[in-house]
């Protein structure tokens, strides 16, 4: 769910890992052509569940096979070249980092086969939740993992995976509304601004590119919860919605930072991790948590069974626990931490920032996207196409 | 007796000659055929079987055999998306076509001859920086401070706000195809027969007149091909509406990306929508040869 860096088509430029999605798809293609898998072909993809777990990567000619290279698949920004210079220094294992810009693209890669040379994933809450259901991630050992009892209470059982048993928290914090408030019309509080000001706003609201966090946000605004799992509430989210289309020049999760600085874009719908990097650049702009409430991410760190590196794997886990490092790098990327134990190294000025850490009142309003039945998902997809094609 | 000879000698050869012409295409056409197979014939067969399966998610257990998704695409709202696709393709072909014309004819008949080549590398040069980054050039232009407003106000007009809408759709797709159709009429007016106008001209035509009946018949294969080439790439681009067109112009293309890709993905139905963009393609491309070389014939 969260941030990316304004490198959108990202997935477009050729990467190394292309050329094993490439290869795995000549195979297909391959197999399909002599006539052996092309009548199941499509079954094939919908069993593949966990991508290699039975199959040896290593046979597979993956780039990443041997012992001294970790590839990580993560959203930007949550690693630097310092970390990886420090993380080099000390295990002398060489990091490469891939980054993605939606947990869904990530994980049709991971299925498609295309995601082998990872052995660490950053995937968000509700996507740890999918990813163990279709059995994709490598069980924890917890004698392996040192400093998780440094975690936030809140963080060390958390309802998408109880007791942290395929993953660990590394990144949170919240959804809401940025702007300049020189250029609003009067206090904006909350979503009341948008339905109140549409004709002003005439295509200068930008919304994140996600099904669920546009619908949680309206849902909540109507005074239901964000996992909204009633028909007739998402219908009347739907309409609602209908109401501030004029208002709303796209749908993007990244891409609106530059022209929000400049005045083109009133309001942007962001993550507060996004926000947070802009308002560094331009602290005229101001962030909120809508008062109706908003949700309440965690990006964590995963090993999938299809890892070709295990043990770089939890190496890279325990250094990134290690309160001193994380500390140093919550103080040079500006993102909020789960782990107690590196909180209380944080400078004040850090630890004193609101957007990062916002105060547990505004913390009450916020809930977690949660899985939802896959019928109750179907209506939520049907609505936001017809939302984002009329 | 004495003909025995010769004639097995021929007959060897002429065995030789069969399987020699037996090898020969098939050493020349294996490559382009093993291509085509593994990266064209083979995801297509593949994407349209998943089109076949109602509903279908990766890493979910596939339903049975249905045609549900292509009834799903006969819904208002994606016949709308559909609809506005085949408006921005066509669109965008009529204008690529009246801004292409009379730049081609110039640089073909008009314009000193030394001058050409470099004419023309000048229009084909946007070509070789990446469409996303001629994308993003022109919301630089088109944003509501940007430089097409700038402009404006300095010569006091009103500002516009094209920008993620659907005029900055067709501008985007317009620059980006207008090199292709300069190109290919530049090659069919390149080959016009100069004598024929002249022999007009000698009989009273006017240049009007010569320019309806002589020219345009003679460049209508170019005009035909350049009009299909321009089209079907429109219609399948997906970089410009997406940068460009904002919350309010979904395409095709945009569809089946957050089928595939997007926050709602149902691969199935994505499938559907790719296998008929593929099928009106097809029959633009038939359409083409069925009355392009009738023209080209006739002409």
């Amino acid at each position: 769910m969260p941030p990316t860096n304004p490198r959108k088509f990202s997935r477009l430029s050729p990467s190394p890992r292309f050329s094993v999605a490439r290869r795995r798809f000549l195979q297909t293609s391959a197999a399909a052509v002599s006539g052996i898998v092309l009548s199941n072909c499509a079954r094939n993809l919908s069993n593949n569940t966990a991508p290699s777990a039975e199959t040896s990567p290593t046979a597979d000619g993956t780039t990443a096979t041997d012992s001294k290279t970790l590839h990580v698949f993560s959203w930007a920004n949550y690693t630097d070249d310092e970390l990886l210079k420090n993380f080099k220094d000390q295990t002398g294992i060489s990091v490469v980092v891939d980054t993605f810009d939606s947990n869904e693209t990530m994980l049709a890669k991971m299925q498609a086969g295309g995601g082998r040379a990872y052995s660490i994933i950053f995937p968000s809450d509700y996507m740890v939740e999918q990813m163990i259901e279709l059995n994709m991630l490598m069980p924890l050992d917890r004698s392996r993992l040192k400093g998780i009892d440094g975690l936030m209470p809140k963080w060390q059982n958390p309802v998408y995976d109880a007791n942290n048993a395929h993953s660990v928290p590394a990144v949170w914090g919240t959804t809401g509304l940025i702007f300049d408030p020189q250029r609003v019309q009067e206090k904006v509080r909350g979503w009341d601004y948008v339905w109140n000001n549409v004709d002003s706003l005439s295509r200068r609201l930008t919304m994140i590119n996600d099904v669920r966090e546009v619908f949680g946000a309206t849902l909540q605004y109507l005074g239901y919860s964000l996992n909204s799992t009633k028909p007739a509430e998402i219908e009347e989210a739907y309409n609602k919605l209908l109401e501030i289309k004029p208002a709303i020049a796209a749908f993007m999760t990244n891409g609106w930072e530059d022209q929000l600085a400049s005045g083109d874009l009133q309001i942007s719908m962001a993550y507060s991790q996004d926000a947070i990097v802009l308002m560094e650049e331009s602290p005229n702009l101001q962030y909120i948590v809508p008062e109706s409430g908003s949700s309440l991410w965690t990006d964590t760190m995963v090993i999938p069974k299809s890892a070709p590196n295990p043990d770089a794997a939890y190496e890279w886990i325990n250094f990134m626990l290690e309160p001193e490092n994380s500390a140093k790098l919550v103080e040079r990327l500006k993102f909020a931490t789960p782990n107690e134990a590196a909180f209380n190294r944080l400078s004040p000025e850090v630890k004193n920032n609101e957007n990062l850490f916002p105060p547990q009142a505004i913390l009450d309003k916020c809930e977690g996207i949660a899985p939802v039945p896959q019928d109750i998902a179907d209506l939520y997809d049907r609505f936001w196409t017809q939302l984002t094609s009329t | 007796m004495a003909t025995t000879p010769l004639a097995e000698s021929s007959a060897a050869s002429g065995w030789q000659r069969r399987l020699a012409n037996l090898i020969q295409p098939i050493v020349l056409l294996l490559p382009s055929g093993l291509w085509l197979t593994l990266l064209l014939v083979a995801p297509t067969l593949l994407i349209l079987e998943l089109s076949l399966i109602p509903g279908f998610r990766l890493g979910q257990p596939a339903g049975s055999y249905g045609l549900g998704n292509y009834l799903e695409v006969f819904q208002p709202v994606y016949l709308q998306v559909i609809g506005r696709s085949l408006g921005f393709a066509v669109g965008t072909t009529i204008v690529c076509l009246l801004l292409g014309f009379p730049v081609a004819y110039w640089i073909a008949i008009k314009a000193p001859k030394h001058w050409r080549n470099l004419l023309l590398v000048g229009f084909v040069l946007p070509l070789w920086t990446s469409s996303l980054l001629r994308a993003y050039a022109w919301i630089t232009i088109l944003r509501p401070s940007g430089l097409l407003n700038t402009v404006l106000e300095l010569f006091g007009l009103p500002g516009q706000s094209w920008l993620n809408r659907s005029p900055a759709v067709l501008i985007g797709l317009t620059y980006s195809f207008l090199p292709y159709m300069v190109l290919i009429l530049y090659a069919s007016l390149e080959k016009l027969d100069r004598r024929l106008l002249e022999a007009a001209a000698d009989l009273g035509a006017t240049p009007q007149q010569s320019f309806w009946k002589i020219t345009v018949p003679q460049t209508l294969p170019g005009i035909a091909a350049g009009g299909l080439l321009v089209f079907i790439a429109s219609l399948g681009d997906f970089v410009v509406p997406e940068l460009l067109g904002g919350a309010s112009s979904m395409t095709v293309s945009r569809l089946i990306y957050n089928q595939f890709l997007g926050a709602t993905r149902n691969w199935g139905l994505g499938s559907s929508f790719s296998m008929l963009l593929i099928l009106a393609v097809s029959i633009a491309i038939a359409l083409l040869l069925k009355y392009g070389d009738r023209s080209a014939a006739r002409s």
